[in-house]
């Protein structure tokens, strides 16, 4: 909704000035996606060795330092990545004030996804 | 220059492999509000005589009246005027509705007045041949733009967003005598910049630019800003890359690259904006 304004064109088009940043959401969004093709090439050759696994041998696979540390990386670049992406999805299409909760709500179902991933993987890892 | 066939779209002189739809396949009308739904206008016959004809579906809307859009259909004799599209809606505005209403001025692809929606596609008029459109050639205004009539859009914010990025050499070193040197390659560093026209076919074409447009400064406003990034002669960098660096200003292009591949004289806005990025990075690290 946009409230009627009497305003030159160029300060419509200035509007609250730059930001002057941008740069680390952008880069980092950029080196995130980099850094996940590895994981994610581990990840799914992996659950494709496993498809005929029972549940005890893809825990005791998941036990092993080189799993458990390659889990633990996917699970936080591929929650941060997420969170950077949807960001600017939220920001592209959405322009009320739903905008600043759904960015909120965002960010906090990914730190608890990314949350809920470590734990489970470092309770296989390191617990009972 | 011959067409190739491209996958990947680097200029607007390829065709892509696979030939985009005309019409994005939604309802027409969609989510559009009464007043603004294009109803069908009446047919304008062809002169008596005429041997070749072509019908072209025009976009009109008066603003004087409380009449909503529509689409008019002409049939344009072929033999009696020119070969492009523009010779086309000159003939109609001489000879068959003298009301019919659209910016042109040099005819030869050079003043950007006369960018329009043709066949789905923006492109300046004076510059695409009429046989290359299909049957009826669909005329349509600049999308994402007030229509101010008929084919004229409103462009007052997209200059006032050209105007934001400061167009123009800007040095603290006091002006020399004679005019500022400049090496034969950092002149070459402006090629494929500096012959952008305004005409703004990129920035009404830029899905970006459709949804946050007030925000966004669009593909041809950002090429402008790179042409003056990468001009040698200019000092101001540093302030114009903070007047960029910004979420909604620079980073809300996706590189969707619909700039690149409707841009009616071959330039590359999508590079130059990648080319901001880029820049950006090297001064942060």
């Amino acid at each position: 909704m946009r409230r009627f304004r009497i305003q030159t064109p160029l300060g419509r088009a200035v509007g609250l000035g730059s930001a002057k940043s941008g740069f680390g959401h952008w880069w980092t969004e950029r080196i995130t996606a980099a850094a996940l093709v590895l994981p994610a090439i581990w990840f799914a050759a992996s659950l494709i060795a496993h498809s005929g696994s029972d549940y005890d041998t893809f825990r005791r696979w998941l036990r092993e330092p080189i799993n458990t540390a390659l889990m633990v990386l996917l699970l936080v670049t591929l929650f941060w990545h997420a969170a950077l992406g949807l960001q600017v999805v939220i920001e592209d299409y959405v322009h009320s004030v739903a905008k600043i909760w759904a960015l909120i709500v965002m960010r906090f179902a990914c730190f608890a996804l990314a949350a809920v991933g470590i734990i489970a993987a470092l309770r296989i890892a390191l617990g009972a | 220059m011959p067409r190739t066939d491209a996958f990947i779209v680097r200029s607007s002189d390829q065709v892509p492999k696979h030939p985009l739809l005309k019409r994005f396949p939604v309802p027409r009308n969609f989510g559009v509000t009464p007043g603004s739904r294009i109803e069908r206008g009446r047919t304008w016959a062809a002169p008596a005589g005429a041997v070749r004809t072509k019908a072209f579906e025009i976009y009109r809307y008066d603003p004087d009246g409380d009449d909503n859009p529509r689409l008019d259909t002409f049939e344009v004799d072929l033999d009696a005027c020119g070969p492009m599209v523009l010779d086309a809606l000159i003939w109609i505005k001489n000879n068959v509705d003298p009301t019919l209403t659209f910016r042109r001025s040099c005819r030869e692809g050079i003043c950007g007045s006369c960018a329009m929606n043709i066949d789905g596609a923006n492109w300046l008029a004076c510059t695409r041949y009429i046989e290359e459109t299909g049957t009826p050639a669909q005329i349509y205004p600049l999308a994402n733009m007030r229509i101010i009539k008929d084919l004229v859009p409103d462009l007052t914010h997209v200059l006032a967003q050209y105007e934001m990025i400061e167009p123009w050499l800007q040095a603290t070193t006091p002006a020399p005598d004679r005019e500022r040197l400049q090496a034969p390659e950092d002149r070459a560093k402006l090629d494929g910049y500096y012959e952008c026209i305004l005409c703004f076919c990129c920035t009404s074409g830029c899905p970006s630019h459709w949804w946050n447009g007030d925000r966004f400064l669009g593909p041809a406003a950002l090429l402008q800003a790179w042409r003056w990034l990468t001009d040698s002669r200019d000092e101001a960098a540093g302030e114009r890359l903070d007047l960029l660096e910004d979420p909604f200003r620079l980073y809300r292009c996706h590189t969707i690259l619909n700039c690149t591949r409707t841009c009616p004289k071959g330039l590359n806005p999508g590079k130059a904006i990648a080319q901001i990025k880029k820049m950006i990075v090297d001064r942060q690290s």
